[in-house]
């Protein structure tokens, strides 16, 4: 499979500084390639300039061979790329059938809107069991799952999800995650963000690490799992195997900065 | 018992209208979180139009609002467009003095073009009334009654049943997540902030037949329909009909039973007899966005 997203040199930032200083990255079709790394590294950040929500300063963003650098969010909307952010995104105040809805907003072929529910109604049963019911008074759990399920409405090629079991209980973190492997069943592609970095590598057919603003290791999901420096810097573990299979990209982190590492920044 | 009875169904009658022009102030406050202190004034401008519509052309009041409800739309969506789209969400505080403003512009235009004499709209109908076991009925206020009757359910029913609704009241509850979805935030607003203005032409037109106003009217009229709006909720729509009708039947019944000296009060003595006991009005809402 090609490369269906790639970053190549993106700065982007906000009014208190740079956050991602040159983040090259690609993400194959019809797989989960996910993004770990310490808090500040710029991971959400990422995920904000490939939906449109932040402008890169410099470097260029494409998607599907085309540049969408300058698009904005309603123009990769339609070009397939849907980001579900890390606070929740429901409408609290609507029912969960309204929520649903509204993933197809830009949608104005009613059949397509009609045989896409009906999908979505198949592929996540809690749409219809709790139809009429606010989403505000949906578990954490059942508000992710009808958040991936809105996405679907539009039929993406792209899923970007930011920290989806942040704030979970173990039970609702499972569900998400094998809702995450259903989408690349389903042939989606999935741009995931994960603190909780095994359970994210454990899903990820691609992983990347991501520091200080740049990419800094690359490797298959399992191989970085694998990895003793990943995981004694980032999983809070030494690894069960010793092998090194990840492609590095750049520079691993020094011994010395471990410590900041694990310091929020 | 009669006297009661009697002022009640005024009160209900002319809660109704109050319920009309509270319901554009309350979509406003739901959608952009702006009070919108000129409603009065819009209000006041529409009864004008309205007026000016019947004497110069001989168009009915009520079909009038077909005419002024347009104009009052692009009025309101010219508002936003022009100031409020500019205002950061740390500088929504601003919103207040601008809106202030635009009343005070609408005062000063309407003083210009047609002076600061009382007028009302006297239509051959208007003095008409029908009894009913017993109980006299103004045919005005009961045409008045229904007309916001069906501008309310027909509001509901937009915001409820159609896409652009459901766009709006995503964007209320959650505009980056709106975003996302495709909704743009800014269009959204400024047509809310439209349609909160064309209810005004509606109550205008219902005002003008009712009472008799001049350019000044709109002070003591937004200091109604903000009792209200308080009163029921902020942005709770269902809130400001129930609040429109408590302090129409409130105000009725002291007028009639006690004295028409102490009908303005009672408004404000309601709304702070309610207020000590339910901060957030009769139905306000934790959640933002509850339209």
């Amino acid at each position: 499979m090609g490369a269906l997203l790639s970053l190549d040199g993106v700065v982007a930032g906000y009014n208190q500084g740079l956050v991602l200083k040159g983040v090259n990255l690609s993400v194959d079709a019809s797989e989960v390639t996910c993004l770990i790394g310490p808090n500040g590294a710029g991971k959400s950040t990422v995920l904000k300039t490939v939906s449109g929500l932040l402008k890169p300063i410099s470097g260029t963003v494409c998607f599907d061979s085309e540049d969408i650098t300058s698009l904005s969010t309603h123009e990769r909307l339609r070009r397939g790329i849907v980001h579900v952010p890390q606070d929740r995104s429901l409408f609290p105040a609507m029912t969960v059938w309204d929520n649903v809805l509204m993933g197809a907003h830009i949608v104005r072929d009613h059949a397509a809107i009609r045989s896409r529910l009906a999908t979505v109604v198949e592929m996540f049963p809690i749409v219809e069991r709790r139809r009429q019911a606010h989403a505000g008074s949906l578990s954490g759990g059942e508000q992710k799952i009808v958040e991936i399920a809105r996405t679907m409405m539009l039929d993406p090629k792209l899923i970007l999800l930011d920290e989806p079991s942040i704030g979970l209980d173990p039970r609702s973190r499972r569900l998400v995650f094998d809702t995450i492997r259903e989408l690349t069943k389903a042939g989606r592609t999935v741009l995931l963000v994960e603190q909780n970095a095994r359970s994210g590598l454990a899903v990820a057919q691609h992983g990347a690490i991501l520091e200080g603003g740049v990419v800094k290791l690359e490797g298959t999901g399992l191989s970085l799992l694998d990895d003793p420096l990943v995981a004694q810097l980032y999983l809070g573990a030494v690894a069960p195997t010793t092998s090194v299979a990840s492609r590095a990209t750049g520079v691993l982190p020094s011994p010395n900065s471990i410590s900041a590492l694990k310091e929020p920044q | 018992m009669h006297l009661l009875v009697q002022s009640i169904i005024v009160g209900v009658l002319t809660g109704g209208v109050y319920a009309l022009m509270a319901t554009g102030q309350t979509l406003i406050f739901g959608v952009m979180r702006v009070i919108n202190v000129a409603q009065g004034a819009m209000v006041i401008l529409a009864a004008y139009l309205s007026s000016s519509l019947f004497s110069s052309f001989g168009i009915d009041p009520f079909l009038s609002i077909l005419i002024t409800a347009p104009i009052l739309f692009v009025l309101g969506f010219t508002i936003h467009a022009t100031f409020l789209r500019r205002l950061r969400p740390e500088q929504n505080e601003l919103s207040l003095l601008i809106m202030f403003a635009v009343a005070l512009g609408i005062e000063g235009v309407l003083g210009l073009a047609y002076s600061t004499t009382y007028r009302s709209i006297q239509t051959g109908y208007v003095n008409r009334s029908f009894t009913v076991a017993g109980y006299h009925v103004a045919l005005v206020r009961l045409l008045a009654f229904g007309l916001s009757a069906v501008i309310l359910v027909g509001l509901f029913l937009l915001l409820n049943r159609s896409r652009f609704g459901r766009s709006v009241r995503a964007t209320v509850q959650n505009p980056t997540s709106a975003r996302l979805l495709g909704v743009e935030p800014t269009r959204v607003a400024a047509i809310g902030f439209g349609l909160g203005a064309a209810t005004a032409a509606a109550a205008g037109a219902v005002y003008g037949l009712v009472y008799p106003f001049n350019g000044g009217s709109h002070y003591d009229l937004i200091s109604r329909l903000l009792s209200i709006v308080m009163l029921g909720g902020l942005g709770s729509l269902g809130g400001s009909v129930i609040a429109a009708l408590v302090m129409g039947v409130a105000e009725s019944v002291v007028a009639a039973n006690v004295s028409p000296i102490w009908s303005s009060f009672t408004f404000f003595a309601v709304l702070l007899a309610v207020l000590v006991f339910r901060p957030r009005g009769l139905f306000g809402v934790a959640q933002r966005g509850a339209l």
